[in-house]
């Protein structure tokens, strides 16, 4: 194994805040997945089924704040190569969320890391593992990297 | 829901789905992109999830009627288990893609609070024009169970 350029064991990926959960945009999510859960839409169900008082978010969507928090370190989102993700707990509208992770791992140019989401940034909602192929994490000669691409043209 | 017949969930193990393909629209993935808080681009690389978006909206049955298959219904208080998003490549917006896949697995399992509930998953490729598969959704869904 070829140590990577520029990530180490050990290294914290840069957090990503979701200050507010909007429940407008689970109506949106639920139009376009299709999805019939009205727990997504009227809290009135949520409440029936003592799952609290607000709507509860859709467990893609908290995957996916991982998935940005993910791409926003590696490079862009065709940087991620896989995650999966344990859903721990509901998330609800007006929660406050954040998305974080650890490098765990590191062969050639494929970073793993450990991931999670959590209200507040303290209550554990979502937990994974990931993996990733940073832009600008290389084992090929300095210079031939992908984060040099543009220099030719 | 009252609790079902093991053998019944095991019989859907390998059990194919009809399958189907998705095309991930522009404005759909701008929507994902607004919902999910992700930053809007100019090229064609669509938010990753669309490798789970896609593939159960392209796998030939609905979440109602997979949820029928293990005799339940979105009422009934089902919960995602686990989800995997596996990526070859990225996918991309204009691309159609055909989905296949199967159900993988059943377990059975008994919790002091949550009683006796099934876990059901299920594996769901994304092949390109080309024919490569270039991604792979896995997940479960849970089921709880109750005597009645």
């Amino acid at each position: 194994m070829t140590p990577a350029r520029g990530v180490a064991i050990g290294d914290e990926l840069p957090q990503l805040v979701i200050e507010r959960v909007d429940a407008e945009k689970m109506k949106t999510m639920a139009a376009l997945l299709r999805d019939p859960n009205p727990i997504h839409l009227d809290p009135t169900v949520v409440v029936a089924l003592g799952m609290g008082t607000a709507v509860v978010n859709q467990g893609p969507n908290n995957m996916a704040y991982v998935v940005n928090m993910l791409a926003a370190w590696a490079g862009g989102p065709d940087r991620i190569a896989k995650l999966r993700v344990r859903f721990l707990a509901n998330v609800f509208s007006g929660d406050r969320l954040v998305a974080g992770g650890t490098v765990t791992g590191i062969d050639g140019e494929r970073v793993m890391c450990d991931v999670w989401l959590a209200r507040d940034g303290t209550e554990p909602v979502l937990a994974g593992t990931a993996v990733t192929r940073p832009f600008f994490v290389s084992t090929a000669a300095p210079g031939a990297g992908l984060d040099t691409k543009n220099e030719t043209t | 829901m009252a609790i079902v017949a093991l053998e019944a969930l095991e019989a859907l193990v390998g059990r194919p789905f009809p399958g189907g393909t998705y095309t991930v629209e522009p404005y759909q993935n701008w929507l994902t992109n607004d919902v999910v808080l992700a930053p809007q681009r100019d090229d064609d690389l669509a938010h990753p999830m669309y490798c789970y978006y896609a593939a159960l909206a392209g796998m030939g049955i609905s979440l109602d009627e997979l949820f029928a298959l293990a005799h339940a219904s979105a009422d009934d208080g089902v919960m995602f288990g686990e989800a995997e998003i596996e990526l070859v490549g990225p996918m991309r917006v204009g691309v159609t893609y055909s989905v296949r896949g199967s159900f993988t697995s059943v377990v059975r399992k008994e919790g002091k609070k949550a009683g006796v509930f099934d876990i059901l998953a299920f594996a769901l490729e994304l092949v390109d024009p080309a024919g490569d598969v270039v991604g792979v959704s896995t997940n479960s869904f849970v089921f709880p169970r109750r005597d009645g």
